[in-house]
């Protein structure tokens, strides 16, 4: 039995040669100046001043965020009475819309991006559509708003796929015994369904905020060449400016960023949950 | 009450599928266009079928997107399971500490693995390729198999393979004929995931590929700046494959989590092989269909492939082809965005044998080593090409660069909107104009934005003063602050074609372009002087194939060659036969498509490390604040 254990051995080496080391590489690169070798370097913080004394930066850091938090806000106030519709369907149908949701999914995530070009250019479908309401035309690619659009189109099936999974897991004579005791179905939704698909509605956050901080080809498909998140900053440290200390120091303050916020959301989650044990202890 | 709340969620449910097949039904509708418009639909048409099957970089990157899925989906797989069972038999602190490791690419952006692993592969100097790719691809499948095996493993009775080894089996039986069978939903459900994270995957293959090699999203994603129809053809293609792949087994709901997966179980547990059975051999059947292997020949050099680094949408129809097929051998183009990005990636050691920088880069180039001498003897083409772009001042004698293309920088203008009166007396200014506030493009290029910047303050755009540099970036601060101007790459060719914005700042050859589908567009020189450019071909020295790169640079200079690509792009060609002869037909009346006049105050550029780094500093900061201009 012991023997299945060298099994593993294989997978240890490669784990840490090459997802550990690259991430103690890009904290390495974070605080040297080397340039771009590792043959000779210094150890500064150099990087990490130039980022938080640049209000510029800051600024763009801050709109990542504002931008990944309304797009995971629109994607539980959709997402939600969706994958609760879903859930509610017989089995038959809850497949086929699960399946409807999964599809488009498979279909590459930069070509239905691109595809969303066509549909906002001036003089696009869309836009037509809306001369045709009466509203005047109005620029919809490269603004705020299409990038919104696409970081909706692209995370909210993780979302309506998680807050599904949890909802179609629920034990059913919970409600049932919800409704022996008097609760409306208001009540049955607010204190039995809800709190019960939580857990989902958590990782759907997960799927969504971090994806949607990083993204750097939906802003730069649908915000146009001056739409700047912080991941494109990354991507043009590293692909056209070249100045990978500086690049990697942005990395390092994004993924803590990022880390701090997903440790918070579970924490809060936890506590209310810790809350209501306790109650009904 | 219940009903009403019932239908209210089945139109938002409709609503969603709606916004879910929209982008999907548009980009299928106009795979038919009969033109490139991606908002007018004139006529069916399948010419782009047809040209997405005969463009080879098409097909081999979609050949390529298939086979590294594959090949990560297949490995990934076993090495996963054989990893998660025997982690499970591991001391706790070694298997909380793996799959702590294990959790980095699940639970880290994807940009901070793709660059960890860039940073990776770039410090040990493995050369960045195939290998590259399929190693990334590998090492971000693994995890996500584990994690879904393991909730399998778990809920195993411990005492199962003992029993199994008690009656007689030995240890690998055991594995194979009883914990395997037991826990195959979660092997099929990791798998499944693996595939489409390998297939879908962009962030991570666009910063650890190399020489060329691209999947299907890094295709997309080069090539998005410009319309091209065959991008939704090709999509087209996918999509219809899927969904026959799914109707075939039966449309079977395969609740596909990405990332997380730890409690995955999957419902149907006998369709689920029939899925991946059905997937892998249509995709090897895809495969096989689409990629033909170049069958050997017996010309000089067969059996090579030329690596070739040059600009986006830079290249004639039949150039490479008709190259190929005179010589045997085999061309992969890879394509840079910037000279900048390709000095990056040449300079970290990556091997091409024929680059198409531009001017000043190609000093650079020279004065670090990266390119070599051409080999005069093999050079036959020089005698060809215009003098007017013969022994500039980046490569005085032609030792080490031909050219492949020339031109000027200027202001590209709707004539309806801008008067010329305005263009003689602002020049560059005219940026600055609030007449045209809210209608113009800069380009998305430090040099060429600083040229424009310093030749609007009467300074020279070759300038290493650094007061005068400070100036130029205050004067672009004050045009993204106060103009709202939109920062752009090839789309300005486009959208300068359908006249969107009254002008911008373009490529004497993009100009040229653009005034052949319009004629209401026009194409200036400020009389304060702008930027002389040329690009030309040079050998690195990483040069697998010399000789071959010589052919290919007398090839391109050759008159049926240069007149091909010059027409198809509309940048001026240096073979002066071929100018004068396009000057006269194609592009007739076009003033952009001659950049030829006496100027004293037009320059070219020369490179100089200092003055490089801070404009690329100054200019980041001011598409920053274009950025943030914008949005508040």
């Amino acid at each position: 039995m012991k023997k299945f254990s060298q099994l593993a051995l294989p997978y240890i080496i490669w784990s840490i040669i090459i997802l550990l080391l690259p991430v103690l590489l890009i904290a390495f690169y974070a605080v040297t100046d080397s340039g771009n070798t590792v043959v000779n370097f210094s150890f500064t913080l150099q990087n990490f001043a130039k980022f938080f004394t640049d209000h510029d930066f800051l600024l763009i850091l801050w709109r990542s965020l504002s931008i990944a938090f309304k797009t995971t806000i629109i994607c539980i106030l959709l997402g939600y009475p969706i994958a609760y519709f879903i859930s509610q369907c017989k089995d038959r149908t809850r497949n086929i819309l699960v399946l409807l949701i999964t599809l488009p999914m498979w279909i590459n995530m930069l070509v239905r991006t691109y595809a969303w070009i066509g549909i906002l250019s001036d003089g696009g479908i869309l836009q037509s559509l809306l001369n045709l309401l009466g509203f005047k035309s109005t620029q919809l690619l490269y603004t705020e708003g299409a990038v919104l659009l696409g970081m909706v189109y692209n995370f909210i099936p993780f979302m309506i796929l998680q807050i599904n999974t949890s909802l179609s897991k629920m034990d059913k004579s919970l409600l049932e015994a919800s409704s022996d005791l008097g609760a409306n179905r208001y009540q049955t939704f607010w204190k039995v369904t809800f709190p019960l698909s939580i857990p989902g509605v958590i990782s759907g956050i997960a799927l969504v905020f971090l994806p949607a901080v990083s993204s750097f080809f939906i802003p730069k498909l649908l915000g146009g060449g001056q739409y700047f998140l912080i991941g494109n900053v990354i991507e043009n440290q590293f692909i056209t400016v070249g100045e990978w200390n500086f690049g990697s120091a942005i990395s390092v303050i994004m993924a803590f960023v990022m880390m701090a916020i997903m440790y918070l959301v579970r924490y809060v989650e936890k506590r209310n949950s810790g809350n209501r044990k306790e109650k009904k202890a | 009450m219940k009903k009403e709340k019932r239908s209210f969620l089945k139109i938002l449910m409709g609503l969603m599928l709606l916004f879910f097949y929209l982008p999907i039904g548009f980009m299928i509708v106009f795979s038919f266009n009969s033109s490139k418009s991606l908002t007018h639909f004139t006529g069916f048409s399948m010419q782009w079928y047809t040209k997405m099957l005969s463009d080879a970089s098409m097909m081999e990157s979609l050949y390529i997107t298939i086979l590294v899925a594959v090949i990560a989906t297949v490995i990934s797989t076993v090495v996963g399971t054989i990893s998660a069972i025997g982690l499970s038999k591991s001391k706790k602190v070694v298997h909380d500490l793996i799959m702590q490791i294990n959790d980095f690419p699940l639970m880290n952006p994807e940009i901070v693995t793709a660059i960890g692993l860039m940073l990776f592969f770039i410090t040990f100097n493995i050369e960045k390729g195939f290998t590259t790719l399929l190693l990334a691809h590998i090492a971000f499948c693994i995890p996500y198999v584990i994690l879904s095996v393991m909730p399998k493993i778990r809920s195993l009775d411990p005492n199962l393979a003992d029993a199994a080894m008690d009656l007689g089996c030995t240890p690998w039986m055991a594995l194979i004929k009883v914990i395997v069978p037991q826990i195959m939903p979660g092997i099929v459900s990791g798998a499944l995931i693996a595939f489409t994270m390998s297939f879908d995957d962009f962030i991570i293959s666009y910063f650890v590929t190399g020489k060329g090699i691209k999947n299907l999203s890094i295709m997309v994603y080069t090539m998005s700046k410009r319309v091209n129809p065959s991008i939704n053809a090709i999509s087209t293609l996918i999509v219809i494959f899927i969904t026959i792949v799914l109707i075939l087994v039966n449309v079977v709901p395969v609740i596909r989590e990405k990332r997380k997966v730890q409690t995955t179980e999957l419902k149907e547990k006998n369709k689920a092989p029939r899925i991946i059975a059905g997937i892998v051999a249509a995709c090897v059947c895809m495969g096989l269909v689409f990629v033909q292997k170049t069958t050997s020949s017996t010309k000089k050099y067969a059996g090579q492939t030329l690596h070739v680094y040059n600009a986006g949408e830079y290249t004639g129809e039949n150039l490479l082809s008709n190259f190929e097929k005179q010589t045997g051998c085999k061309v992969v183009m890879d394509l840079f965005d910037s000279n900048e990005q390709m000095y990056i990636k040449v300079a970290n050691g990556e091997a091409y044998d024929v680059l198409i920088p531009s001017d000043y880069m190609i000093e650079r180039l020279k004065q670090e080593k990266l390119i070599q001498p051409l080999d005069q003897d093999k050079i036959t083409c020089l005698e060809d090409i215009n003098d007017s772009v013969k022994n500039l001042s980046y490569d005085p004698n032609n030792e080490y660069s031909v050219p492949y293309f020339w031109g000027s920088v200027g202001i590209v203008y709707d004539k309806t909107k801008v008067s010329e009166k305005d263009l003689k007396e602002q020049g560059f200014n005219i940026f600055l104009n609030q007449k045209y506030k809210g209608d113009i493009y800069l380009y998305d290029s430090e040099r060429d934005s600083f040229m424009m910047a310093l030749k609007a303050l009467g300074y020279s755009m070759n300038t290493d003063n650094e007061k005068e540099l400070a100036e130029a970036y205050n004067w672009l601060l004050e045009c993204v602050n106060t103009m709202s101007p939109e920062i752009v790459t090839d789309e300005i060719i486009d959208n300068m074609a359908q006249a969107r914005k009254a002008l911008g700042l373009i490529y004497s050859g993009d100009a040229t372009y653009v005034m052949s589908e319009n004629e209401n567009i026009g194409y200036y020189m400020p009389n304060k002087g702008t930027n002389i450019w040329c690009d030309a071909m040079v050998i690195p020295q990483s040069s697998k194939h010399v000789d071959l790169a010589h052919e290919f640079i007398n090839y391109v200079s050759s008159y049926e060659a240069a007149y091909g690509n010059s027409s198809y792009v509309g940048y001026t060609s240096p073979n002066t036969e071929v100018m004068n002869d396009l000057a006269q037909n194609d592009f007739k009346g076009i003033n952009a498509y001659n950049p030829i006049r006496t100027n004293k105050y037009d320059e070219v550029f020369n490179y100089n490390a200092e003055t490089r780094k801070i404009m690329a500093n100054y200019w980041a900061k001011v598409k920053i604040a274009a950025s943030n201009a914008k949005s508040e």
